[in-house]
């Protein structure tokens, strides 16, 4: 579960369910500066399309998702 | 007013009540809303707003949801529906109530509604309105027979238990491939036999008692209603009916009330086709107009009769499709089926596999398998044949 992007901040959002993980990275996202990257590690199987469409919403864009087993990290760029 | 859970059980009765008056708010993401929804023959209104926009835009979001109506929140587990019902109430929104355990609890309901209790015996229709499939019981004197349990095993034990029953057969009228079976762990729980027939389950890795055309069950107890099974090929080469009584028809997918079960789901349409055509023509040609049809599935909720069940005579199925049973060609038959094909979902192959045991997955894989609605019918009706 490695990727080359350089992250600024990292969110361990471990078992928790919906809506924390989006009310936290939310919150994280906008504790990094426009062109950073925030990395978000879930459990929640429903992070799946809930983190993209959350991106769209907030306007932030997903550059990488990185799926193994029952995690799932998410990139995120902030971007607004 | 202090935010309220409510249940899957009580949306249902809402819905399919003529007074449904609320508004159903579903905060779940487009994409999963897009899939898969709530339904009820009174729901009239329901919107979407997912719950991140909530997060993110709380104004804009609060301002699409219509002031003075009563709120019913839906989403996927129950969080997220308790997250936005907190910020209505906050709103001054006065009646707002969310869905215990989310969309899940809605998909997997089973509503029973009692079809028959004469003569000592009881008969059972369970409505699934997550699938738009039926389930059934037969209950004779502490013996209870299912017909295509779901997956949902605790409720069928405990209905069990209520009516002071143990589950010891359960009949399968095909190998299903839109939902997941409950036959094959009822019969590592409840000790239940599988009944089925061979064309469908001969690859299946658990014990199943195979089923022929005109085999007759009793219960243990004398003076029980008869179980005939009927051989009627075509939605798959096994599918079977189950008379009961002489009156009642569980058909799983080879009778519909507004159509009848696509032949065309195996990949071998035109051979699977001539064998429905031969099924209509001698197995159902054969039946007595009066015997009721209890499907495996309904197209939509006007079929539903006027004791809120999904319940027609043969006659009366017979009139309504007489697109289909008025066809007295074989070839104008394959041709009726060719113009009605649809694709069928890629969940199904996988589903088959569950259900012959050939595939193992965890619960988790089993419910995401499972949601959605089925795909079974040959032709949709855009409301009832005449």
């Amino acid at each position: 579960m490695s990727s080359d992007i350089k992250v600024d901040k990292e969110m361990d959002l471990k078992g928790l369910a919906c809506p924390m993980p989006i009310v936290k990275v939310s919150k994280g996202i906008k504790e990094v500066e426009v062109g950073q990257v925030l990395k978000a590690i879930t459990t929640d199987p429903g992070a799946l399309t809930d983190f993209p469409a959350w991106a769209k919403t907030s306007g932030n864009e997903i550059v990488e998702t990185v799926t193994a087993d029952k995690e799932t990290h998410f990139f995120i760029k902030r971007l607004v | 007013m202090a935010l309220k859970p409510y249940k899957a059980e009580e949306l249902f009765d809402w819905v399919t009540r003529e007074d449904c008056d609320f508004l159903l708010l579903d905060v779940r993401n487009n994409e999963e809303f897009g899939r898969f929804k709530v339904e009820g023959p009174h729901l009239k209104k329901m919107i979407n707003v997912p719950y991140m926009e909530f997060i993110e835009h709380e104004e804009q979001s609060v301002a699409q949801v219509p002031h003075g109506e009563k709120i019913r929140i839906v989403c996927a587990k129950e969080g997220s529906a308790k997250y936005v019902g907190e910020i209505l109430a906050n709103h001054g929104w006065e009646d707002v109530a969310y869905l215990e355990a989310g969309i899940k609890s809605w998909g997997n309901l089973l509503a029973p509604k009692l079809i028959r209790a004469k003569d000592g015996y009881e008969l059972y229709q369970f409505i699934r309105p997550g699938k738009a499939s039926c389930s059934y019981a037969l209950l004779y004197k502490g013996e209870m027979a299912l017909f295509d349990p779901t997956r949902n095993l605790n409720f069928y034990e405990s209905f069990a238990q209520q009516h002071g029953c143990k589950i010891a057969k359960s009949f399968e009228t095909h190998l299903q491939a839109d939902y997941i079976s409950g036959s094959q762990q009822l019969s590592a729980t409840a000790g239940a036999t599988i009944f089925g027939n061979e064309n469908d389950f001969q690859g299946a890795v658990f014990n199943y008692t195979p089923v022929k055309d005109g085999d007759v069950f009793t219960f243990s107890r004398p003076g029980g209603p008869e179980v005939m099974a009927i051989h009627m090929p075509g939605h798959t080469p096994g599918s079977t009916s189950y008379l009961i009584d002489n009156s009642y028809l569980i058909s799983g997918d080879a009778v519909f009330i507004l159509s009848i079960g696509r032949p065309d789901l195996g990949g071998k349409a035109v051979e699977w086709s001539k064998m429905l055509f031969k099924t209509v023509s001698t197995k159902i040609a054969d039946l007595d107009d009066a015997v009721i049809v209890l499907p495996g599935h309904y197209m939509d909720w006007s079929e539903l009769n006027q004791e809120k069940v999904f319940a027609a005579s043969i006659g009366d199925i017979k009139k309504r499709n007489a697109d289909i049973y008025g066809i007295k060609d074989e070839d104008d038959f394959i041709r009726f089926i060719r113009e009605n094909m649809r694709k069928q979902p890629e969940v199904y192959a996988e589903i088959r596999k569950v259900n012959a045991g050939l595939l193992q997955v965890d619960e988790d894989e089993e419910e995401i398998m499972d949601l959605g609605k089925n795909e079974c019918a040959a032709s949709m009706a855009a409301g009832p044949h005449v």
